[in-house]
């Protein structure tokens, strides 16, 4: 074994590679930096980000009812509209369609005995059919038998208007518009 | 470049690429909330429009109540008088209950409204009756009773062919409504 020792290892090597700079020593710590506050704000904006989407998705569900609602209500109220349509429709129609009997019934009580009520027409006015038109014939008659008449009428919440009367001989003609009066 | 510059370079680049995924979820959340705050004020709009709409329909309830009630208590006359057919065997019936027995002439027809769809049709009766006064006026109120909606277009009273005859020449008209049909008020706001 020869004498001579060799300290292979132990001689001052030079560096493989250059040293970094001072500054770029941070380099590690700014990724250790980014890494946890990444984590951290990450996690939140995940957070955030769901509650988000469950609050969203819970208004559109509210939305969804309201408008749900919304429609049925308005279903309602078009139903509602078209009832009270015809009902006024009914109403009009009813208007126009009192009965008739009752007045001739009256005027036919109206006169006395000893007169004789030989015509009595009454025509419902196309225009306004809740007005009648109204015209007798009496024999024998006199103003004061319109005047029972007319009475009679007004009992029954119709108005003369405009009336018109002639006598020619024992015949008295009698012409009015009956206009229904409400109470 | 060597090795540690390079290490350096890519943790530099990791740093980037977080950051910048960072931002980008940081945005998608921003969005997110501001869908969320729309959404919840959408919400908001439409529960206001619920309490406007449930306010009208309860309003229009109860203005209208009276009307639509009317409209009930009047249903099941316009359903006795439905066709032509209904009409006149009423008024036959009538004729028959009340006794009268001299019909100089009867007549029926149908008119129709194109424009009304609400009362598409209405029967034209015409009737010539004679007979005791209290008879021809009761059958009229009989009649009229019958068919309360008929409207007695003209009714005439003259003498009779004796003294104790009354004849009575009586037109009505008698409406064929249709409940499922649109009101006049309805169509006239369409056209």
């Amino acid at each position: 074994m020869s004498d001579y020792v060799c300290h292979d290892f132990k001689t001052p090597r030079t560096d493989t590679s250059k040293r970094l700079p001072n500054s770029f020593k941070l380099v590690p710590v700014a990724f250790y930096v980014a890494l946890i506050g990444g984590t951290y704000f990450m996690t939140n904006d995940w957070l955030a980000y769901k509650r988000a989407q469950d609050e969203k998705v819970a208004a559109e569900n509210v939305k969804k009812d309201h408008e749900t609602a919304i429609q049925k209500l308005t279903e309602e109220k078009t139903a509602l509209d078209a009832e009270t349509g015809k009902a006024q429709e009914v109403a009009r129609w009813m208007e126009g369609a009192r009965n008739v009997q009752p007045l001739s019934v009256a005027i036919a009580r109206s006169m006395p005995p000893e007169v004789r009520m030989s015509d009595l027409t009454i025509e419902r006015s196309d225009q306004v059919p809740s007005n009648l038109s109204l015209s007798l014939r009496i024999n024998g008659g006199t103003a004061n038998d319109v005047a029972l008449i007319e009475s009679s009428i007004t009992r029954l919440n119709y108005r003369s208007y405009s009336p018109q009367q002639s006598k020619t001989g024992d015949v008295v003609e009698y012409r009015s518009t009956l206009v229904r009066q409400e109470q | 470049m060597n090795p540690k510059q390079l290490a350096c370079v890519v943790l530099m680049m990791f740093i980037g690429a977080m950051t910048y995924f960072a931002q980008i979820v940081h945005k998608k959340v921003g969005t997110m909330k501001k869908s969320a705050t729309m959404a919840k004020q959408d919400a908001t709009t439409a529960e206001g429009s619920r309490q406007a709409a449930e306010i009208l329909t309860t309003r229009t309830k109860v203005e209208t109540e009276e009307l639509r009630r009317f409209l009930q208590a009047w249903v099941p006359y316009v359903d006795k008088a439905q066709t032509e057919q209904e009409v006149e065997s009423t008024i036959e019936f009538s004729l028959r209950d009340r006794g009268i027995t001299l019909v100089r002439s009867r007549k029926t027809e149908v008119k129709a409204s194109r424009e009304n769809k609400f009362i598409p049709k209405s029967v034209l009766t015409t009737v010539v009756i004679e007979d005791e006064y209290a008879k021809v006026l009761n059958w009229l109120g009989d009649l009229e009773k019958r068919l309360p909606m008929a409207r007695v277009k003209a009714c005439r009273f003259t003498g009779g062919s004796s003294a104790r005859q009354l004849r009575l020449d009586i037109s009505l008209e008698t409406p064929l409504i249709n409940l499922a049909g649109e009101s006049a008020a309805k169509t006239k706001k369409k056209a």
